[in-house]
């Protein structure tokens, strides 16, 4: 479905942040698959309390987007695809010159996923997807980096850095894949960064048959530990 | 959690900024979003977790510290936790506030900043020197302990009473005034 078609169907919306990574929910006018009645049959978890339905992004009952994209850390090619029948998504958007710490707040959910999922004994019971939208600066060696530097185990089976070959593909996905306005713009502010990408902090969540369980839009503050149950749930129910 | 208060109207226009969230109807304007690396309004709350379990925290051999551990948050007294990361410039801009609420006020309370990233304890304790760290350096290779605190991004404050009730907690760099006055919250709450 082409989410771009409800960006602009409904009244023009003022949007302030303090920060260069947004934190919300953007709304849209329909959602094109109806696939959000409560109860929806391919999934585990209860509705969430708050009806993202309507949002541009994909919310509960929706399919996760397929996306093929390289794992420059393995040098494959990883699909969402293929991780249906064998382990739920749990999937975030980033840029490792994120300059207000948003970015490493998204991965603390994913790397606190990761590590619950280890002493608990379901990680090969979930795939975590962090995607850059920034190939142009997130190289191989850059990944690796900030996954030591987030603490993240990039080694493990279950995580996988995706980079898109081009900008302009990162800007394909971001905007008609996952339905999220996108822009680059330039970063006076910081000293150390020539441009920055102000963006919405959407951690994805998609159960074994590859359907949306949540969307969590405030992916940057949301109790980390929400997150990790809902995973739980959804790969042991 | 008041978000469904947000979207209830469709249609409605603007934005609500409760808790960290805001909802958004139609094409957000990105321009001016310019970071400035604040402190996120209302997160806070999204930290103010239930889990009061305390956690032990090992620290290392560095200025103003040494190899130990403590019981994070402490028991007989207020903890301050500073959330931080070498790789973090705005953390390292942080550290002479920090400093200097350590120098006012560090003797009331746990007073110490905990970093979850892998890095040799060496090398942190470098760069801790380097940036003049004097007071206690923790580690958290689980990030537990920053999952349950850390309130948006980095670097990141708490303030936590003597019964373990996060009192003042935000992201951003803070002044030393900033720092002191929310420890003085958790010391204001008592909590013994």
């Amino acid at each position: 479905m082409d989410r771009r078609t409800y960006l602009g169907t409904v009244g023009i919306a003022g949007l302030t942040s303090v920060a260069g990574c947004l934190d919300g929910t953007i709304g849209g006018g329909e959602t094109g698959n109806g696939s959000s009645d409560s109860g929806a049959p391919n999934t585990i978890l209860e509705p969430p309390e708050m009806d993202l339905s309507e949002s541009s992004h994909p919310s509960y009952g929706d399919e996760l987007p397929s996306l093929s994209l390289p794992d420059p850390l393995i040098d494959e090619t990883i699909s969402t695809d293929q991780f249906e029948g064998e382990r739920a998504v749990l999937m975030t958007f980033v840029y490792t010159n994120c300059p207000d710490g948003m970015c490493p707040a998204l991965t603390l959910r994913l790397r606190r996923t990761q590590e619950v999922a280890a002493e608990n004994g379901f990680s090969d019971d979930v795939a975590l997807l962090e995607m850059t939208f920034d190939p142009e600066r997130d190289t191989e060696s850059k990944l690796r980096t900030f996954a030591d530097e987030q603490g993240v185990d990039a080694e493990a089976d279950n995580w996988h850095f995706l980079r898109p070959e081009t900008y302009d593909r990162a800007k394909t996905i971001m905007t008609e894949d996952i339905g999220l306005p996108f822009k680059k713009t330039d970063a006076p502010e910081y000293d150390h960064l020539e441009y920055m990408f102000p963006h919405y902090n959407l951690i994805l969540l998609a159960n074994k048959r590859g359907i949306v369980e949540r969307a969590y839009p405030n992916g940057a503050s949301i109790d980390p530990s929400k997150v990790i149950d809902d995973v739980e749930t959804v790969v042991t129910e | 959690m008041r978000r469904r208060d947000v979207l209830a109207g469709l249609g409605s226009v603007g934005v609500v900024a409760g808790a960290g969230v805001m909802a958004v109807r139609g094409p957000p304007s990105l321009d001016g979003n310019t970071g400035t690396g604040e402190s996120q309004p209302g997160d806070s709350d999204e930290t103010d977790s239930t889990n009061t379990e305390p956690l032990t925290i090992e620290t290392i051999d560095a200025p103003g510290s040494e190899a130990d551990a403590f019981r994070v948050p402490a028991a007989d007294r207020a903890t301050f936790l500073d959330f931080f990361g070498t790789w973090c410039p705005p953390c390292v801009e942080q550290m002479p506030a920090l400093a200097e609420a350590n120098e006012r006020i560090g003797d009331e309370v746990l007073f110490m900043s905990v970093t979850s990233e892998s890095i040799p304890n060496e090398e942190l304790a470098d760069w801790w020197e380097k940036h003049d760290g004097s007071w206690l350096l923790g580690l958290d290779p689980t990030a537990e302990l920053t999952a349950r605190y850390l309130a948006g991004g980095y670097p990141s404050a708490v303030a936590i009473d003597a019964s373990g009730t996060v009192q003042w907690s935000d992201s951003g760099i803070k002044t030393a005034d900033e720092l002191v006055a929310g420890i003085e919250q958790a010391l204001a709450a008592g909590g013994q």
